[in-house]
């Protein structure tokens, strides 16, 4: 007598499931608690972190704009001016530095920062003179328009 | 691939490289292929041709040419801070492999990961850095040489 259906009931798994659990795995390690090691739990939270990565990329420009933004205008108070009045003198008198570069000189170099808020000042004075005085007095040097040529 | 999950650093250069004088950070570089096989077909036209230029051009690189029976050719480039990279060259052409060999004389052996800031300085202040007394005017007063009391 020969048993032959006990070698029929063996499967023959996949090699690699361990490689496959690792993949997933090795990007969950530095997570809190069962995520860190457990399949099942660490498959769902990798899957989140990989969402939240990819609508972060879009979210990390806003955030860093609103930083700068904040840092910027509480340099301007500083020198008592609001952000809306500098930003919008520093226009106008068609300096074009960008949020970025503005924070770093409020942090870096607050001189530099300081007459900067001094030109917009002034700016901003000449043209509260144009639009009071209604052309009667010459304009002001911060309100000329410069064109190359 | 999150930014906390990948390892990152900052932009730098290995000890100021270019400042003074530039070394070259390729260290070694060590040609593996087969003598006959169809995939180090590359690797033996440009060894016929390339290999020999490109070492009088780098003096500062040892090259290493060893065939071996091997089924994937490959290109080892060791640098000066101990970083090893493997590169397989297998079916590809002889300009390709020249390519790839600049390539790696321009690295320096610096990790290839994701570099945080596109910028780096040694010295950020010129004007001194913001703290919370920079725009505030002196309580006491400007401050001199003490006068000496006359007794």
């Amino acid at each position: 007598m020969v048993f032959l259906t006990l070698s029929c009931w063996i499967r023959n798994r996949g090699p690699d499931r361990y490689w496959k659990v690792q993949e997933v795995l090795s990007n969950a390690r530095h997570f809190r608690g069962r995520k860190n090691r457990c399949y099942s739990l660490a498959v769902r939270a990798v899957r989140r972190a990989f969402v939240y990565a990819t609508k972060a990329r879009k979210i990390k420009r806003r955030n860093m704009r609103t930083l700068w933004i904040s840092r910027i205008a509480a340099a301007s108070r500083e020198h008592g001016m609001k952000y809306p009045a500098l930003m919008h003198n520093l226009v106008k008198s068609s300096v074009e530095v960008n949020r970025r570069v503005l924070s770093d000189l409020a942090i870096t170099e607050p001189k530099s920062f300081l007459s900067l808020a001094k030109l917009a000042r002034a700016r901003q004075q000449e043209g509260f003179g144009a639009a009071l005085s209604d052309g009667k007095e010459p304009p002001g040097v911060f309100s000329r328009i410069v064109t190359l040529q | 691939m999150t930014s906390r999950g990948t390892p990152s650093r900052f932009l730098q250069s290995v000890l100021q490289n270019g400042v003074g004088r530039y070394v070259c950070q390729l260290k070694r570089i060590s040609l593996i292929f087969s003598k006959n096989g169809q995939s180090s077909l590359g690797a033996r036209e440009f060894i016929e041709e390339g290999v020999v230029d490109f070492a009088q051009n780098n003096p500062g690189t040892v090259v290493y040419v060893s065939p071996q029976s091997c089924r994937i050719p490959k290109i080892v480039a060791e640098y000066l801070n101990g970083n090893v990279k493997e590169e397989a060259i297998t079916s590809k052409t002889s300009q390709q492999i020249v390519e790839l060999i600049t390539k790696l004389t321009n690295q320096s052996g610096l990790d290839i990961i994701r570099i945080r800031k596109p910028v780096h300085t040694d010295s950020p202040s010129i004007q001194g850095q913001w703290h919370p007394f920079t725009n505030r005017p002196l309580s006491i007063g400007p401050i001199g040489p003490q006068k000496q009391q006359t007794n």
